[in-house]
């Protein structure tokens, strides 16, 4: 056991082995140890903020879901009154049109009666002209004469 | 070169394979062994680092590069666990001791004698495979850390470490009039607590690895060196302790890691006021 020279080549042979093994094996094993843990730590914190985001993304869904069935359910009620709207309008219409074709029609009816009858009566006046005529030109008695003049009457008016 | 003379028993086997440049200074000589295990060791680690550096991928890691990811990252986290500050020096320096002393440490698992017979072959007397069993290495790492903190010391926190020096512990003690006679008490305390830590940093590591040694030799002679029942026992209880030795040289490598760690970052603790 002795120090001598041979410390000093250890001491030269140590520091230079130190130095080599910095820039040759662990500094570039270091380098990319720390490039790959920190790849990594980028991963996970991407993969984080794509759960959140998708979390985030879930609960707008969710909102704007709720949201549109609200707003379907009042467009639905809104179109189930304005359908009863128009159905109640197109009723009405339908009902005064109908009353008014009925009014026409009535009126026509009876403006037809009144024209019947007008004609009827011109026509009745007309076969008592000529009945009148048969009378006085035939001479009949008195007794055929009444009787003729009935039932031409009750021929004539039977109708009216 | 000169060679040392080959003694019979254990201590014949704790010789170095030794070059001596001055007979009269006993620091002028070099461990070959120990120089030659380094170097090979140093070299195999850095020739793998350019290999793995043109393999390394950016996906999925597989095999080697696998395997060292999990080295740096367990290092990585151990300076991170105990240090306050970023330093980009710390880290490499602390995956380096580790890895360099747990490589030369786990040569100790091969037979007692294999590597020296071998090395006989070629004519050297003397070959001790385990660099971290001579105190050369362990006190060059230590030293090399030791400076390293004093270096941070006077760079981050320079006038409190100055003070540190003189006024702790006694000063704040006594009277006013009597501080300036135990600033070099406190100087001397301080100093034999500074050189205690690449010190024991050092002895701790030596001393185990040295310990596991001399063990492998001790049942290496006891057991093999005996009849057939002896030498199976021996074997099986050598491969026992391998196993064992194994455990402690990681064990060590972490141990020098770790405080390495803790004393850099004592030197990069903020000053409290």
């Amino acid at each position: 056991m002795s120090i001598d020279l041979t410390f000093i080549g250890q001491i030269v042979v140590f520091l230079a082995l130190v130095y080599l093994m910095r820039k040759h094996l662990f500094g570039p094993m270091s380098e990319l140890m720390a490039a790959r843990a920190q790849k990594i730590a980028d991963g996970l914190a991407a993969a984080d903020a794509g759960t959140q985001a998708r979390a985030v993304a879930e609960a707008e869904i969710a909102e704007q879901m709720k949201e549109a069935r609200v707003k379907a359910s009042e467009i639905l009620a809104s179109a189930e009154k304005r359908a009863a709207e128009i159905n109640e309008e197109a009723l009405l219409k339908a009902r005064t049109e109908g009353e008014g074709i009925v009014d026409a029609a009535r009126e026509e009816i009876s403006a037809e009666l009144g024209r019947a009858r007008q004609a009827l009566r011109e026509e009745v006046a007309d076969i008592a002209m000529l009945a009148a005529e048969r009378v006085v030109e035939t001479e009949l008695d008195a007794k055929r004469h009444a009787e003729l003049i009935d039932g031409i009457v009750s021929t004539g008016f039977g109708n009216a | 070169m000169a060679e040392q003379g080959h003694e019979g028993g254990i201590a014949g086997h704790l010789h170095y394979w030794t070059i001596k440049l001055d007979e009269s200074n006993p620091f002028m000589q070099i461990h070959l062994d120990t120089m030659l295990v380094t170097l090979i060791v140093a070299t195999g680690m850095f020739v793998f680092a350019l290999w793995l550096k043109g393999k390394l991928v950016d996906g999925a890691p597989a095999g080697a590069q696998n395997f060292m990811e999990s080295v740096v990252g367990f290092v990585e986290d151990t300076v991170k666990d105990n240090f306050p500050v970023h330093n980009p020096l710390i880290a490499p320096l602390a995956f380096t001791i580790f890895v360099f002393i747990a490589l030369i440490n786990t040569i100790d698992v091969l037979p007692a004698f294999m590597i020296g017979d071998i090395a006989h072959l070629f004519g050297v007397p003397h070959f001790r495979p385990v660099a971290t069993n001579d105190l050369n290495l362990p006190a060059a790492m230590a030293v090399s850390v030791f400076v390293l903190v004093l270096y941070y010391e006077f760079k981050l926190k320079p006038v409190h470490f100055c003070k540190e020096l003189l006024m702790d512990p006694f000063t704040n003690l006594v009277p006013g009039f009597l501080k300036p006679f135990v600033m070099p008490i406190n100087l001397i305390l301080k100093l034999v607590e500074e050189i205690a830590k690449p010190l024991s940093l050092s002895f701790r590591l030596f001393g185990n690895m040295f310990a596991g040694e001399v063990i492998f030799l001790l049942i290496a002679f006891l057991l093999l060196s005996g009849g057939p029942v002896s030498m199976v026992a021996g074997f099986f209880v050598g491969l026992g302790w391998s196993m064992f030795h194994l455990f402690i040289g990681l064990l060590q490598a972490f141990i020098f890691m770790i405080l390495t760690v803790v004393y850099l970052s004592i030197a990069h603790q903020p000053v409290e006021h």
